[in-house]
């Protein structure tokens, strides 16, 4: 209960019993129809995947997956991360996001990476706060949509050393 | 028992009574046998071997064997204790109690028949019989506390409290001072708050409330001590010290609405009907406003004004109550309000309330300065979409919810909230749909999956939902595990579908494996008797018994019995050689029918097949060693239930208990009328409409009755038999009794009725029927008093806004009639068009925006999947896949 007037937001893990609550969110977020490797992905990524919700309302998502490289090291990829427009500016992304930093951290992940489209400026000041940095661009990324070119932003996490 | 065997068989005969007590029955059917090897007469064993065989599933060999031991020696009180038990487990119980009586004449003082006569007796009602056995008992015992105590509740519900009192005071008296030990404290304290409720309930109130304070200490239940104690001081007229401990017991649960009836009365503020005069409101509103300073968590403080408060003190005091619930966001908040509605003028207030909130925060909510959260507009569009859909306003209640839906899509209620509009304005076929979504949001929830099984049967889509609603049950399990839960409301929702659809013989099965669970409940109040004399419960058990004295007057029980006379009557009218015909296909074409034909056919095929699979993999449990037979239903469709020879004897049996429990019931004397016309009894349904103009002589089914029965009775031929004379001399006598045709004919009642009801279409219809019944030439005259009628906007008041006054439920009988009754497919047409006007989504009437027009929602349906696979239309339009998805998922469109 606390101050009461604080709403409170809670994540909570992805399954198939809830999985269509994702899949509502991304009809609505994005204007993709994400196909069910995807949604196989998000689901086996465990702690990766989140709904947030807020005051008990389902409002936002972040869905991974966890990449093998060559040699075995593991990488996270973010597939997607919204927030329903009505709840943003309330610290939802931030709070998704940092979720999935400090599990990078915690397991000692070296490197978190996305895709965003280039001209998705509030997308990529948004990641730039986080540490994320461009590392790539990648020309005619999207078929269907202007600009089809997106940039690659990566962050590379230090082993947790220092951090609690 | 087994006296007149030599020593070695009679302890032989000593072990058959102990494998049976301990269940090693094998072992006892062995030591019987041996026993007959030698006396194949002896009367006692060839018992016992029949009804240790009961209990090995040996049903017709236990009942041969039990009457020829009773042959070979009936004066042994044994055959006859062991025959009593036999009839027992069927639940013969009166035929128990009789061998019983019969044993207790060879051995009067047997305690273990006498008790187990006691129980039957109690199960019977049998109350002056139960009173004789536990006297018996009793005297028999009298160092038993449970014989006390079953002596007294026997001369309780024998309805005489005072004796009760006294033999429990009597066995107070046999009990040490320092009684009761520790361990049997609860008990002797239920004990004492039972005798206090019998002197209570005697209208010894003075002494119930002394004996309460005396016995203070050694009541337990202090919540129960404080309750009686509150009801005894208020009946004494001790009202000061009423309110007082009212206010204690609210202060320990402040949100128990019985507390704030009873304080009211305590202080002369409480009336049945909620009328109060304008100085008592004032006195309330004070009383409230003083309570809710004391209890500030509470919430019904807050909302037991909003029932007296009138004008502009119940809009302040409604803006408080509901503002902060919308900011919070509590989705069961309309449910809380709905009773309001029924309140003259406040559901106008609500809705001017309720826009203003919605209003301001759309003004406000770009700055934030308020700090409202985004999901106040949410939970106020919530509202507004059911307080239009309680209005009767679908067409705005749509627009909020899908607004709402727009807003946030993830909240489940949204999606179960439109589909209880759209199955209001009559598209169910959309609202099982919608329920579908909901169901898919959250494939955990029982509650919203059993939501979307009760549209589905709505929509006449059994296999689907069939399909649904066992995503619940037990693995395996399936369907008889529904039936094993008692899962009423799904048996009686699918026997309606199945009547629907004229699949007669499984829409009985349905009705009557409810009517088989009130059986059952009555049946299970059994093993109560002895338990709770043991336990002390006494209060709970009383109450229990008197719950099933009227336990077949609930509304379950009530449909079921009412569907299943529904069954017979159709099937009495339209016996089985000719093909069941569909009712309500009006809006399907014969490819759709033969479509629905296949689709029965093939799916019988494939349960049929699914029970075979059921039943090997049962045996092969029962191989394994577990005893886990489950009977196969040996007639799942119904067929053998369809092949009575006499479906009205058997509505008949319903009917009795329908007259009995629901005498009050419209629909009772309906059923009992429609039955007894078709069996030609005159005076029961003489009987039937009289009760009907007693209920209600303006409903216009009660009049077709009347006219249609004196109509009938007109055109019989003249009486020949006594017994006939004798009916007729009967209604001559009656009739001038009955206002409605003194001195007039059939005719001009039907005038008259018609006068009083000129406004009301279904009076009109009434009255229409009535005029072509009594003159078939009249049929022109009778369309055009239906089509006359006019549909106006109902005045505002209440519940409804400006809304149309016609009924779905009513136009649609409206057209039944013309296309089935007067048979006038252009009249009826015509009316189906002029009602799709007035329910534009009704399916029925295939109404402009319903889904029988609209297809994409008939579409959606077939390619619902049932785990959750689930698309909303907006998704299927969306061009799902006009970019490969390989890269795609990756595209991102950050919200911040």
């Amino acid at each position: 209960m606390g101050s009461g007037r604080e709403v409170a937001i809670s994540l909570d893990g992805v399954r198939d019993k809830n999985v269509m609550q994702l899949k509502k969110l991304n009809t609505v977020l994005f204007p993709v129809r994400y196909n069910d490797k995807y949604y196989a992905d998000a689901l086996a990524s465990g702690e990766f995947t989140k709904l947030a919700y807020y005051s008990d309302i389902c409002v936002g998502s972040i869905a991974c997956r966890l990449e093998k490289k060559e040699g075995g090291a593991i990488r996270v990829y973010i597939m997607t991360l919204g927030v329903l427009a009505p709840y943003r500016g309330l610290g939802i992304g931030t709070r998704l996001l940092n979720h999935v930093l400090d599990l990078c951290s915690k397991q000692n992940i070296p490197e978190i990476y996305l895709h965003v489209q280039t001209n998705n400026e509030d997308a990529i000041n948004f990641y730039k706060k986080f540490g994320f940095e461009i590392t790539e661009t990648i020309k005619n990324y999207y078929t269907n949509i202007e600009p089809p070119d997106c940039f690659v932003l990566t962050k590379f996490i230090t082993p947790s050393q220092g951090k609690k | 028992m087994g006296a007149s065997l030599p020593p070695k068989e009679a302890n032989l005969f000593k072990l058959i009574v102990k494998s049976y007590e301990t269940k090693q029955y094998k072992k006892g059917l062995k030591a019987a046998d041996a026993i007959l090897k030698k006396f194949p007469d002896h009367g006692e064993t060839l018992s016992m071997k029949g009804l240790t065989l009961n209990c090995m599933d040996r049903k017709s060999e236990a009942y041969e064997l039990v009457r020829l031991g009773l042959k070979n020696d009936v004066k042994s009180h044994v055959c006859w204790h062991v025959y009593g038990l036999l009839y027992r487990s069927d639940r013969e119980y009166r035929e128990a109690i009789k061998c019983y009586r019969n044993a207790l004449k060879r051995d009067p003082d047997n305690i273990e028949i006498l008790r187990d006569l006691s129980l039957l007796q109690a199960q019977m009602r049998d109350l002056t019989g139960f009173v004789e056995t536990r006297q018996q008992l009793l005297t028999l015992k009298p160092n038993h506390r449970m014989n006390w105590i079953g002596f007294a509740v026997a001369h309780h519900l024998n309805s005489n409290g005072a004796k009760a009192v006294e033999i429990l005071e009597a066995y107070e008296g046999t009990l040490e001072d320092d009684y009761p030990p520790d361990n049997e404290r609860c008990e002797h304290g239920e004990m004492l708050l039972y005798k206090i409720s019998l002197l209570e309930e005697c209208g010894f109130l003075e002494r119930a409330l002394e004996e309460l304070h005396k016995k203070e200490p050694k009541i337990v239940d202090k919540l129960a001590y404080k309750e009686q104690e509150v009801s005894l001081l208020v009946k004494l007229g001790r009202l000061e010290e009423g309110a007082n401990l009212y206010k204690v017991l609210l202060k320990m649960n402040s949100d128990n609405y019985r507390y704030y009836e009873g304080l009211q009365k305590c202080f002369g503020l409480y009336s049945e009907n909620g009328n109060y005069s304008a100085d008592e409101i004032d006195r309330l509103d004070a009383l409230y406003k003083s309570l809710a300073e004391q209890y500030t968590w509470s919430s019904a403080v807050k909302r037991i004004p909003l029932d007296f408060l009138q004008g502009d003190k119940f809009r302040e005091a409604a803006v408080n109550y509901i503002k902060p619930l919308l900011t919070k966001g509590v989705p069961s908040l309309f449910s809380d309000l709905s009773p309001l509605y029924d309140h003259p003028g406040k559901a106008d207030i609500l809705e001017l309330l309720i826009l203003e909130l919605e209003h301001s925060i759309r003004t406000r909510y770009p700055d934030r300065t308020e700090k409202e959260p985004p999901s106040t507009l949410l939970w106020t569009l919530f509202f507004l979409a059911q307080h239009y859909d309680r209005r009767g306003q679908y067409d705005v209640a749509l627009s909020k919810i899908d607004e709402a839906i727009q807003h946030t899509p993830t909240v489940i209620d949204l999606y179960s909230v439109k589909s209880r509009i759209l199955k209001h304005a009559g598209d169910l076929v959309a609202a099982a749909s919608f329920a579908d979504e909901a169901r898919c949001l959250d494939l955990a929830d029982r509650y919203i999956n059993s939501e979307s099984v009760k549209r589905m049967l709505q929509a006449d889509q059994v296999a689907l939902a069939e399909k649904t609603v066992v995503l619940f049950t037990k693995d395996g399990d399936q369907h008889n595990n529904l039936h094993d839960m008692q899962c009423m409301w799904y048996e009686l929702a699918s026997g309606e579908s199945y009547f629907r659809q004229g699949d007669l013989g499984r829409a009985l099965k349905k009705f009557l494996a409810v009517e088989k669970h009130y059986a059952d409940i009555t049946e299970d109040q059994f093993d109560f008797h002895s338990y709770c004399l043991r336990k002390m419960t006494l209060r709970a058990y009383v109450e229990m018994l008197k719950f099933q004295d009227r336990l077949h007057s609930h509304a379950y029980f009530h449909k079921a019995a009412a569907g299943a006379i529904r069954c017979y009557l159709k099937l009495y009218d339209s016996p089985l050689n000719s093909p069941p015909e569909e009712e309500d296909n009006t809006s399907k074409t014969p490819s759709q029918k033969k479509k629905m034909k296949k689709q029965r056919k093939a799916e019988r095929a494939k349960k049929e097949a699914e029970e075979k699979n059921e039943e090997s993999s049962a045996s092969g449990i029962s191989k394994s060693g577990k005893r886990h037979l489950k009977p196969v239903d040996p007639d799942p469709y119904g067929e053998k239930l369809l092949q009575t020879e006499d479906p009205l004897s058997e509505a008949s049996k319903y009917l009795k208990l329908l007259q009995k429990n629901s005498p009050d019931s419209l629909e009772t004397h309906l059923l009992s009328f429609e039955v007894n016309m078709r069996k030609q009894r005159i005076l029961l349904a003489f009987k039937a409409v009289k009760q009907l103009l007693r209920l209600d002589a303006e409903n216009p089914d009660s009049h077709r009755c009347l006219i249609k029965f004196f109509h009938k009775v007109s055109s019989m031929a003249a009486p020949e038999t006594d017994a006939e004379k004798l009916v007729w001399s009967v209604l001559e006598a009656e009739r001038p009794y009955i206002s409605q045709l003194q001195e007039k004919t059939l005719s001009e009642a039907n005038k008259i009725f018609l006068g009083k009801h000129e406004d009301s279409l279904m009076h009109r219809v009434a009255v229409a029927e009535m005029l072509y019944t009594l003159d078939p030439t009249k049929k022109l005259e009778a369309v055009k008093l239906i089509e006359d009628s006019s549909n106006k906007v109902v005045p505002t008041n209440g519940a409804l806004g400006p809304v149309m006054e016609w009924k779905l439920k009513d136009c649609i009988a409206v057209y039944k009639l013309l296309d089935k009754v007067l048979i006038d497919q252009d009249v009826a047409l015509r009316w189906k068009v002029r009602c799709a006007g007035y329910f534009p989504y009704s399916t029925y009437f295939e109404g402009s925006r319903s889904s029988a027009v609209n297809n994409l929602l008939n579409n959606q349906d077939i390619t619902t999947s049932v785990n959750g696979g689930t698309s909303h239309p907006e998704i299927k339009q969306s061009a799902n896949s006009f970019i490969p998805n390989g890269k795609l998922e990756a595209f991102k469109n950050l919200a911040i």
